[in-house]
């Protein structure tokens, strides 16, 4: 296929965009990334088309060539289009150079024995230092807008691959200050020395000559030598956080301490770091928060590098309000803590953050991550777990007063300026204080009557009623302790449902979510409102999912009463069953007394009969079981998952006391010692159960067609610790062979529950199989082996087996494996054996004279399928002692 | 501090699908990385089509409210800062930073660089903070000097490129995009070593340093005895230095007359290159703080090419500078208002425009007005429920005027009258809009000594005041209203 055109690929590219899975699935989808890199070359696609091209293979490498070696030869295809590019000036140049990279790293090709690593690593390096040594980038000022590419992929590859660039830390140095563009040198020098550094002390090591050499880390010059991965292969393809976010568990931080260091080494790190400090100035804010982090964390613990070295930063930093600077200082602050920060610093730097949390000229988003800073500010000396939000102990509640909650502010904001309000009223400590918290309480109640006002609105959206809830909710966890505060949230929520009962949900949710201090007296609180009203109203769907939650068997006279009085006026189905929801929790609850009369009335009185049947089986419920096998019976299933449809939830705990349930095991099954009874083989079980079950069905399954199916077995009654008969399962093998049973129970649990529960499976051996031929009489069993060896020979088929003697000799073995079908014993030297094998199997076998180790037994049977299980039976004879 | 993938999503409310991906890019090789990071706790980057649909879900943006949602609604979720976790199927998708801004909502998913769970705290992730200033950076880009549908889609469209330079492997160079976009339109790209990486090209041209001072007033006004009215100042100065050099430095000054109110609160460009401590220290926060410094306030520094945000400050003059009560009261079916404005006579009376907004929440139309002015003009706009008094460029001598009224409403139409959540009853305010040029309420001014320039030729320094309002109330005593703590007088 020739190259595609412009709108072509337009139109390819944009239903990759659209999904890039099921178009990579789809027909096109194979050859994509082949055409990409062949049209690429083309000479019909205008350069823009192409730059559209890279930027897909820069985005999406491991869909185009997910693997190392699809990736390997994209990139070698991608360096080849860039060196066949004219010397004109070229757009595609660094797109070409970011998806080479972005190829090799994605696809996993990088590394050592890579060849378009090799080729494109020294490429990049000569060109970041302005040595394009084969002149593939023709005018100088194209090499220069390239050197900050360059650099950019040489800081990708060496994040990815950490230690990379371990071999160039001299050349960055020298080149740092002096040539090229210095954001980008400076923030890779700071990465590859930071990296450098944590694989030498990893390993232990010194810093060796990491900071001095001076040249390119191929050699002479970059094309001359293979490029130097020691350093990264030392570091193992281990991946190093460039800003540990853990630092106590990140072996980088201490670990540095284990850095051998020279007096000399000590003073060339300190040089670099003042160097890159010093011009920390000149990058890009971002840029300086990513060298700041880099070099807080990175350097933390490192021998006589003084953290003093970041004081003459800070005061620049705290000044402004670009949030990536502060959040900075904040890593410092976490890195360093008192050695950087003194008590009157720490006080600054609050003073600041808190003044950007509230900053009007700062957008809202930035507001809230500041004060999330706040609340997890990293102090000097902590009092509480340094994992729990709260006010740091310098931020008092006066300075506080900005971020209090007001009626105007966004949803968001509100709850985290709401929770602050939470947590300094929740602060009841010394006698001055008082005052203040209690104002602070006044301002809480104030806020949440505002709130509540607006949920009350009958116009207002769903959010209102939202934040209204969420604001309760935040009030009720943080201030659980406080009690006058729940009592007056209590009575606002009441009212709040008196206004608008169709908030119903809320209030159930609510209910779910909080604790136990504010959930009972709000549901108590709640059900007056509820059971006070008549129940004519439009909003007795609410009233009933309201009680439903909240009934209980306090004050059942008047929710009996009230629910007698809503029956008249549920006249749809939907009502109904929310009536009857209010009875199924009534009955749960335990409440008998009147609701007998009112479901008896319902049972009667309803009109659906969907409504009636299920009055009725409440009914009788309620009459049959007992108290607490009915809350069992209609109780919340606690195996089942939690499902969100509310359908299904409400049916969950009865219809788990009524479907069966699948549970662990609980008796423990095991095969007895043989038994030769009745006409067919016989299993001997033997039941230990773990628990009390009642009813007890054992079912069992044998796989394939090897076997008749098999009975249940059924026991009444197991208890643990009382012994249990020996259960006897007779088995009818089609074909004698050994086999696996696949057993499971189903029993009754004491409350009432039905179980399922697979067992492990139980193994028929081969021997499990023998039966013995009918005994003849006294004095003939030579006779009578003789003729059924004649009688096996026509057909049959004959073999000799080495059968092992163990220390018991001939004698005891026999009498102990094989007695009951033993049919000629001229003991102690030889023996006739004959084993009848169901169905129609026959397995006769001479043993003796006994040898020094063994015995050799000739063998004859008419089913020659026996005869490796027969072989195999034998040689295993002497172990099984 | 790399990104993971970066989207821009426009909210379209009434439609299908709420929204669509305008933009969306994925960083590969940070992939790889979460990927080794995170270990079991990895969620990949879904496809744009479910993304958007667990973003707006996520951000309650999607159409169906109409319903208690345990999920999206329950109260137990509560989000205190704009980073999310996106349920995907079975996962969750975290930290998804994210803000809705003009209708299009900004997400960013930085990398985290260790295991998901338990969930690391977010302030110590420097790609949290990364990614707001992505987000920030490109939605400056976006609404800097955009005033149609039409150039917004121009410059979604230059974003692919502009992310290239400024974020080619998902860890930001520069948030400032419109420079990044000079800075690829720039010819001769001849970069000194010294020159800092915020600084695009050189200068060539006559010298000029350009400063406008922009003050906002806020403020609440209650006239009730138990609560204290609260006002702001909030000033921005805006500089543009054009000079030759590749690091002139330059050292702007802003002063205060001896009357004038501090500057507090101070927040300087990152150009800046030291702060005097009295600069850092003063602030609002403290009120038992009262070490007020009056400046001058100096700002060393190097600017970068284009227009920017020298300092942002808060201030509190001692009055407010229209001072107003609004009695509203309910008659039967008409209502009784009455409004007082008095201007200040320290302030500057010469506006460029002054007009008090009365709105009426939660009523039907205007039928009937019955009024009654000391000065200017009323206008009624009986549909929208709404009065505007035009009082125009100045107040008269007494320098205080009067409204007062009696108005009658129709019978509410929800779908044309204004529905509010705060003005409920008798809760209602006067809003005040006005812009006075060449003033500013703090009196902070720079003038042409205040500038230093160290660089070659004498540069022309032009400098530009003005004061404008915003959130300016003034609520119905007879009602209540909505309070904030410092109101409270305890």
């Amino acid at each position: 296929m020739g190259p595609l055109s412009r709108e072509a690929w337009a139109q390819r590219l944009g239903a990759f965009r659209g999904s890039p899975s099921a178009f990579m699935a789809g027909p096109e989808g194979e050859s994509l990334g082949r055409d990409l890199l062949r049209d690429l070359r083309s000479e019909k696609l205008s350069e823009q088309t192409k730059v559209s091209l890279l930027a897909l293979s820069m985005e999406f490498p491991d869909q185009l060539w997910p693997d190392a070696a699809e990736a390997e030869a994209a990139a070698t295809s991608l360096l080849d289009t860039l060196h066949l590019l004219s010397p004109r000036p070229s757009v595609l140049r660094r797109p070409l150079l970011l998806a080479a990279t972005a190829a090799l790293v994605a696809g996993g090709a990088l590394g050592p024995t890579s060849g378009a690593s090799a080729r494109l690593l020294p490429l990049l390096l000569g060109l970041a230092a302005g040595r394009d040594g084969d002149g593939v980038f023709g005018s100088a000022s194209e090499q220069r807008l390239l050197q900050a590419t360059a650099w950019e992929c040489l800081r990708e590859l060496e994040s990815c691959r950490p230690g990379l660039l371990g071999g160039c830390l001299g050349l960055l140095r020298g080149l740092l200050g002096r040539e090229g563009p210095v954001q980008p040198l400076s923030l890779l020098l700071a990465l590859a020395l930071r990296n450098g550094l944590v694989i030498r002390a990893r390993a232990g090591a010194s810093l060796g000559g990491l900071l001095t050499g001076s040249d390119f880390p191929t050699g002479g010059g970059p094309h001359t030598h293979p490029w130097d991965w020691t350093l990264a292969e030392e570091g193992d393809g281990r991946l190093q956080p460039q800003a540990p976010s853990c630092p106590a568990a990140e072996d980088g931080g201490r670990g540095l301490a284990a850095l051998e260091t020279s007096p000399e080494e000590v003073r060339e790190l300190r040089a670099t770091l003042a160097q890159l400090l010093d011009i920390c100035y000149l990058l890009t804010p971002v840029a300086q928060a990513q060298l700041l982090w880099l070099l807080g964390w990175g350097l933390q613990g490192l021998r006589g590098q003084p953290p003093a070295l970041f004081k003459p930063q800070l005061v620049r930093l705290l000044g402004t309000g670009q949030l990536a600077l502060l959040h900075a200082v904040l890593a410092l602050k976490a890195a360093f803590g008192e050695a950087l920060f003194t008590a009157q610093d720490e006080a600054l730097l609050l003073h600041r953050l808190t003044a950007a949390a509230q900053h009007p000229a700062l957008p809202a988003p930035t507001h809230l991550f500041y004060l999330h800073c706040l609340l997890n500010f990293p102090e000097n000396s902590p009092l509480g777990p340094s994992d729990e939000e709260g006010p740091p102990l310098l931020l008092g509640a006066q300075l506080c007063q900005g971020l209090l909650p007001s009626l105007l502010q966004e949803p968001m904001t509100l709850l985290a300026h709401l929770h602050l309000l939470c947590m300094l009223c929740a602060d009841d400590g010394e006698e001055e204080g008082k005052g203040r918290v209690q104002g602070l309480r006044c301002y809480l109640e104030k806020v949440l009557a505002g709130l509540r006002q607006r949920a009350s609105l009958a116009a207002g959206p769903r959010a209102s009623a939202t934040l209204c809830f969420r604001a309760s909710y935040l009030v009720a966890a943080c201030l659980a302790g406080q009690p006058t505060v729940l009592t007056s949230l209590t009575q606002g929520l009441a009212q709040l449902y008196q206004c608008r009962p169709a908030l119903a949900p809320h209030f159930v949710d609510l209910l779910n979510s909080v604790g136990p201090e504010l959930r009972e007296p709000l549901r108590v609180a709640l059900r007056q409102e509820v059971v006070l009203g008549t129940g004519s109203d439009g909003a007795l769907r609410w009233h009933l999912q309201m009680l439903a939650k909240v009934a209980g068997r306090d004050g059942q006279s008047t929710t009996l009463r009230f629910l007698q009085g809503a029956a008249a006026h549920c006249s749809d189905w939907a009502l109904q069953q929310a009536l009857l929801q209010v009875c199924r929790s009534l009955l749960r609850d335990g409440v008998a007394g009147g609701l007998a009369d009112l479901l008896q009335m319902l049972a009667g009185h309803l009109k659906d009969p969907d409504g009636r049947d299920h009055a009725r089986l409440y009914y009788l419920l309620l009459a049959h079981l007992s108290e607490t096998k009915l809350g069992m019976a209609l109780g919340p299933s606690l195996t089942a998952p939690a499902l969100a449809s509310s359908l299904v939830a409400e049916n969950q705990g009865f219809a788990a006391a009524l479907t069966v349930q699948e549970a662990p095991p609980a008796l423990r099954l095991s095969v007895g010692p043989r038994r030769l009874e009745g006409p067919s083989p016989v299993l001997q079980l033997l039941l230990e159960p773990l628990k009390p079950l009642y009813s007890l069905e054992l079912r069992f399954h044998v796989g394939g067609q090897v076997y008749r199916p098999l009975d249940a077995v059924y026991v009444p009654c197991l208890l643990p610790g009382r012994p249990a008969r020996p259960l006897l399962l007779p088995l009818q093998p089609r074909r004698p062979a050994p086999t696996r049973l696949e057993v499971s129970a189903l029993y009754t649990t004491p409350t009432g529950r039905t179980c399922h529960a697979h067992l492990p499976p139980l193994q028929v051996k081969f021997e499990d199989l023998f039966l013995p031929f009918p005994s003849p009489p006294e004095d003939t069993g030579s006779r009578f082996f003789e003729e059924l060896w004649a009688s096996c020979l026509p057909k049959g088929t004959e073999s000799r087996v080495w059968c092992p003697l163990g220390p018991e000799g001939l004698e005891a073995l026999v009498s102990r494996r094989l007695g009951p079908f033993v049919v000629v014993a001229q003991s102690p030297d030889s023996y006739c054996v004959a084993i009848h094998l169901p169905p129609t199997s026959r397995l006769l076998l001479r043993l003796g004279p006994a040898q020094e180790d063994g015995v050799s037994v000739a063998l004859l049977t008419d089913d020659w399928t026996v005869l490796p299980l027969a072989g195999d039976y034998l040689r295993g004879l002497s172990e099984a002692a | 501090m790399a990104q993971r993938a970066v989207w821009l999503v426009s909210h379209e409310p009434r439609t299908p699908a709420c929204g669509t991906v305008r933009f969306s890019r994925r960083y590969p090789t940070v992939e790889k990385r979460a990927k080794v990071f995170n270990g079991a706790s990895y969620v990949p980057i879904p496809e744009d089509g479910p993304l958007l649909n667990a973003l707006l879900f996520e951000l309650g943006l999607l159409d169906t409210d109409k319903d208690f949602v345990e999920s999206r609604d329950s109260c137990a979720r509560i989000n205190k800062t704009s980073v999310y976790g996106l349920r995907l199927g079975g996962d969750e998708l975290w930290p998804v930073v994210a803000f809705l801004k003009n209708g299009l909502i900004y997400a960013s998913l930085p990398l985290v660089e260790q295991t998901l769970s338990p969930r690391p705290s977010l302030i110590n992730n420097s790609g949290i903070s990364q990614a707001f200033e992505l987000l920030f950076g490109v939605q400056d880009f976006l609404y800097s000097s955009q005033k149609s549908d039409a150039e917004l889609n121009t410059k979604l469209g230059q974003l692919p490129d502009l992310l290239l330079q400024t974020c080619p492997f998902g860890t930001l160079l520069d948030a400032n995009l419109q420079s990044s976009l000079d800075n690829i339109n720039v010819s001769s790209m001849t970069q000194p070593p010294k020159q800092p990486a915020w600084k695009t090209g050189t200068y060539k041209g006559k010298p000029h340093v350009s400063i406008s001072i922009l003050e906002k007033v806020k403020s609440m006004q209650y006239d009730k005895r138990d609560l204290a009215d609260l006002w702001q100042v909030i000033g921005t100065v805006i500089c543009k230095c054009d000079l030759e050099g590749i690091m002139p430095n330059v050292t702007i000054s802003l002063s205060l007359p001896t009357n004038g109110s501090p500057l507090q609160d101070i927040l300087v460009h990152p150009c800046v290159t030291s702060l005097d401590s009295a600069v850092l220290t003063s602030t609002s926060i403290d009120a038992a703080d009262d070490s007020a410094f009056s400046g001058p306030y100096k700002f060393p520094l190097t600017p970068p090419s284009e227009a920017f945000n020298l300092c942002y400050y808060t201030s509190q003059v001692p009055v407010p500078p229209i001072l107003g009560f609004y009695q509203m009261q309910e008659e039967e079916v008409q209502l009784k208002i009455t409004v007082n404005l008095k201007l200040h006579e320290s302030v500057k009376n010469n506006f460029e425009f002054c007009e008090a907004h009365i709105p009426f929440y939660n009523r039907g139309p205007i039928t009937h007005v019955e009024y009654k002015v000391s000065f200017g003009q009323l206008e009624v706009l009986r549909e929208k429920s709404l009065m505007i008094w035009t009082i125009g460029q100045k107040f008269p001598k007494s320098m205080a005027i009067t409204l007062s009224g009696i108005i009658t409403f129709g019978t509410k139409n929800p779908e044309k009258q204004p529905f509010d959540q705060i003005c409920i009853g008798g809760t209602a305010y006067v809003k005040l809009h006005f812009k006075i040029l060449d003033y500013t309420l703090t009196g902070c001014y720079a003038d042409q000594h205040s500038v230093q320039v160290f660089a070659s030729g004498k540069p022309k320094i032009s400098t530009h005041r003005k004061l404008i309002s915003s959130d300016y109330y003034i609520w119905n005593s007879k009602a209540p209203a909505p309070v904030a703590y410092g109101s409270l007088l305890l």
